[in-house]
């Protein structure tokens, strides 16, 4: 009786209904946070799970590594460079579906497709589409005499080699990497967008506002909360991702061309087998972004204040 | 009242249903585990074989070799790719597997796997001496330990097309470094096909680049585990490849993954790769003609005589600590594997050869038409690679003829010294490879990027040696 009592009560209910939630938090993302924070300041390997503690020795072993530091450049530039082309085309597409059309709801469903279907099959796709001998790219730019021949716009080798060179290796991991996350900030977008009440932009049109006008003084302002949280959401994905880089380049071309801090944390740790350096370079993400996200949440709360 | 589910009422149904689906698996398992508890079961962690004749062979092997032992034996095969981080999963969680294969050293699993002195000792008096490589790719001696036990290996050839190098005037292929840079650059430059040596983030790279350095009479470390990376004969390997890279090769060898040789070869692109056998084998399913026109070289020879290869694949099975009840079953399941490795030889189409070669051969029905007079596995080998069994029809006889003395030219990662974990960690980080592409991409001189090698090789053994699980003094 007493215990039906209790179940009746919200502030007793409220807290058991959460309480899975938490313990699958604390198990499957607390527990591995605090293992990854004792491991990265420990001597643990892959193949010994007996450890000591070692102090900072593991992070100063990273900083001075050229590789970590090449690893983190590389970090930084996939995302930066990521990010913005998301937002910029984020903005364009989600523009482009608010509008009527024939058949709008195939055009959402196939600009959806990247982010729903699996990323290993994508950058599998990718991977022959930018293979060094057979990619079908390189063979349209031969077909209409842009590659391959000594007056070819791209010069006369037959192939672009996408993934061989360090530059358009890491230009290919961005693009295919923005393939996959445009989705989700366009659809993010579109429903700012929507959320704008359509007499502010009505109004803006009567007094003569022209799009730029209405785009730059009125729904980008008013979106401003929704680009901050697409950019949280993309700069984690991006961040903390190595599915594309690793699929395609596994780091490479030499010498770590598009290496990043999530495939150089797998590499120690699994083919290394150090996991104490691998959870110091993973780690290394945590109060990066800690910071990004608090940053962003307190501008994107300003804004909305405001 | 009664459509209405009260809060209680969803929360006692819901609470139930998770508490059931939770501990339903666990019941079901253990009332399966109590009526089996009588008979034992040997568990086998197996990596997916490139060759999948290998593995549909192995594992009716297994299922008899449990029928006459009275076990249940249970082979799990997974992609090479996922076996070290599944091993290492199941050393944390201190269960898993009995029996695990590697087709690398696992040499920093050491601390969490028995030492197999004994088998490796009863092996030795069952089927003779082991080769060296072999033993030095699972024997510490520092620690002194047998840390795994190794079965077999794959040769590393190289692989080229005989009608390309005919027509630079080397039909029999190239049998120095110095060949491979002329004659390459010739067949490049006047037959537009490239050379196949890889220089990428991959292991065929991290072989060939082993090779090299070997046959330039250097390497990473000396016999005593000492770090020798950084010496003039390094920095000339790396300005030979450089050389090599300019002349016969182009940038798509720094994109290269593992299949990216073969499939060049097949695809009749390449004059030459260094791979074993498999790439071959291939065309011989998928390109009939290509497979016609490949033959073999051993390792060829640097500037001042030595030839090495790097040993391809090396199969090496381990038994973890947990699993010391087993041990006695998954000792001798891998002494009957070594009694019947004909049988692995022949399934794996040549793939594998044996560590000990000189076990016997067993009587009876063997699968294969049997080698008259072959008494040991040494036999059967010299007899299969100088007519292969596998050959098309109408295909030259003896094309596998050179490679019948490659133990005498290949080599254990980590040659001259053990492979050890730190080694390890140098192959699997490809230290070596992105030493040669610096120099080659023309972003360091030889001289800087061997210094940048030779002090991230130093690193990483001062660490392992602290872990105490490598020799030498830093």
């Amino acid at each position: 009786m007493k215990t039906k009592r209790l179940l009746d009560r919200d502030e007793v209910l409220g807290p058991l209904c959460l309480l899975p939630v938490v313990i699958y938090m604390a198990l499957f993302i607390g527990f591995p946070f605090v293992m990854s924070f004792v491991y990265s300041i420990s001597n643990v390997t892959i193949g010994n799970p007996h450890y000591r503690i070692v102090g900072l020795q593991n992070f100063i072993a990273i900083v001075e590594d050229p590789v970590f530091r090449k690893s983190l450049v590389n970090t930084c530039i996939f995302t930066f460079v990521s990010i913005s082309i998301v937002i910029v085309l984020g903005h364009i597409l989600a523009e482009l579906l608010r509008r009527e059309f024939r058949g709008k709801w195939v055009v959402r469903f196939l600009v959806m497709l990247p982010w729903t279907a699996p990323i290993a099959l994508g950058a599998i796709g990718f991977l022959w589409f930018l293979d060094s001998v057979f990619s079908p790219i390189d063979w349209l730019l031969r077909t209409w005499g842009l590659l391959g021949s000594p007056d070819s716009l791209f010069g006369a080798q037959s192939n672009l080699y996408w993934l061989g060179r360090p530059e358009l290796a890491m230009t290919s991991v961005i693009l295919v990497h923005v393939w996959r996350i445009l989705p989700l900030a366009a659809v993010i977008l579109l429903a700012g967008m929507n959320a704008i009440p359509r007499e502010i932009i009505e109004a803006a049109q009567v007094d003569g506002a022209g799009y730029f006008r209405r785009l730059f003084h009125i729904i980008l302002p008013l979106l401003f909360p929704v680009i901050g949280v697409t950019i949280l959401f993309a700069t984690f994905f991006t961040f903390t991702d190595m599915t594309v880089v690793w699929i395609l380049t596994k780091g490479g071309p030499p010498p770590n061309s598009t290496q990043v801090l999530a495939s150089l944390a797998f590499l120690k740790g699994i083919a290394g087998g150090d996991l104490a350096q691998a959870a110091a370079v993973a780690l290394f993400f945590f109060p990066v972004l800690a910071g990004i996200a608090a940053i962003v949440l307190r501008l994107v709360k300003k804004a909305v204040v405001t | 009242m009664t459509g209405r589910i009260s809060r209680r009422r969803f929360l006692r149904t819901t609470g139930m249903g998770t508490v059931g689906l939770a501990l339903g698996p666990a019941i079901l398992t253990s009332g399966c585990t109590k009526k089996k508890a009588a008979r034992r079961t040997l568990r086998l962690l197996q990596w997916s074989h490139f060759v999948p004749r290998y593995d549909k062979w192995f594992d009716p092997y297994c299922k008899k070799w449990g029928e006459e032992h009275n076990v249940d034996v249970i082979v799990d095969h997974i992609s090479l790719s996922d076996l070290r981080s599944t091993f290492a999963s199941e050393v944390a969680a201190g269960r898993g597997h009995d029996l695990i294969e590697f087709i690398d050293p696992p040499s920093d699993f050491e601390p969490s796997v028995l030492d197999l002195s004994d088998l490796n000792q009863e092996a030795v008096k069952r089927f003779g001496a082991q080769l060296p490589a072999t033993t030095k790719s699972s024997y510490n001696p520092f620690t002194k330990k047998y840390y795994g036990f190794c079965h077999g290996w794959t040769i590393d050839p190289g692989d080229y097309r005989k009608s390309l190098w005919e027509k630079v005037g080397m039909p029999d292929g190239p049998r120095t470094w110095e060949d491979l840079l002329v004659y390459s650059a010739r067949i490049k430059s006047q037959l537009g096909v490239q050379n196949g040596i890889g220089i990428s983030q991959e292991l065929d790279s991290n072989m060939a680049e082993r090779a090299l350095l070997w046959s330039f009479d250097t390497g990473t470390q000396d016999e005593g585990e000492q770090v020798i990376l950084d010496n003039p004969k390094t920095v000339e390997a790396v300005k030979y490849m450089t050389e090599l890279y300019q002349k016969t090769l182009t940038p798509e060898v720094f994109s290269w993954n593992p299949a990216s040789n073969n499939q060049l070869l097949i695809a009749g692109k390449a004059s030459y790769i260094l791979n074993s056998i498999s790439a071959y084998r291939s065309a011989q399913k998928d390109v009939p003609e290509i497979a016609k026109d490949v033959f073999f070289t051993p390792a060829l020879k640097g500037p001042r005589g030595s030839g090495w290869a790097c040993q391809h694949v090396i199969y090496v099975s381990v038994i973890p600590t947990f699993a010391k009840a087993n041990a006695d079953l998954a000792k001798q399941f891998l002494l009957d594997l070594c009694a019947n490795y004909d049988r692995a030889m022949w399934e794996s189409e040549l793939y594998a050869s044996p560590s000990f070669f000189n076990a016997p051969v067993p009587e009876g029905d063997r699968g294969y038409t049997r080698v008259e007079g072959a008494k040991i596995l040494r036999d059967v080998f010299n007899a299969w690679f100088a007519n292969d069994p596998y050959a098309l029809p109408g295909e030259a006889k003896g094309k596998l003829l050179p490679l019948q003395d490659a133990e005498k030219w290949s080599a254990n990662v980590g040659h001259p010294g053990p492979a050890s974990p730190a080694e390890g960690e140098i192959f699997g980080t490809f230290v070596l490879p992105n030493m040669f592409a610096r120099v080659a991409q023309g972003k360091q001189s030889a001289e800087e990027s061997v210094k940048q090698a030779a002090a991230e090789c130093r690193k990483i053994f001062d660490k392992w040696r602290a872990q105490g699980l490598v020799g030498g003094k830093g």
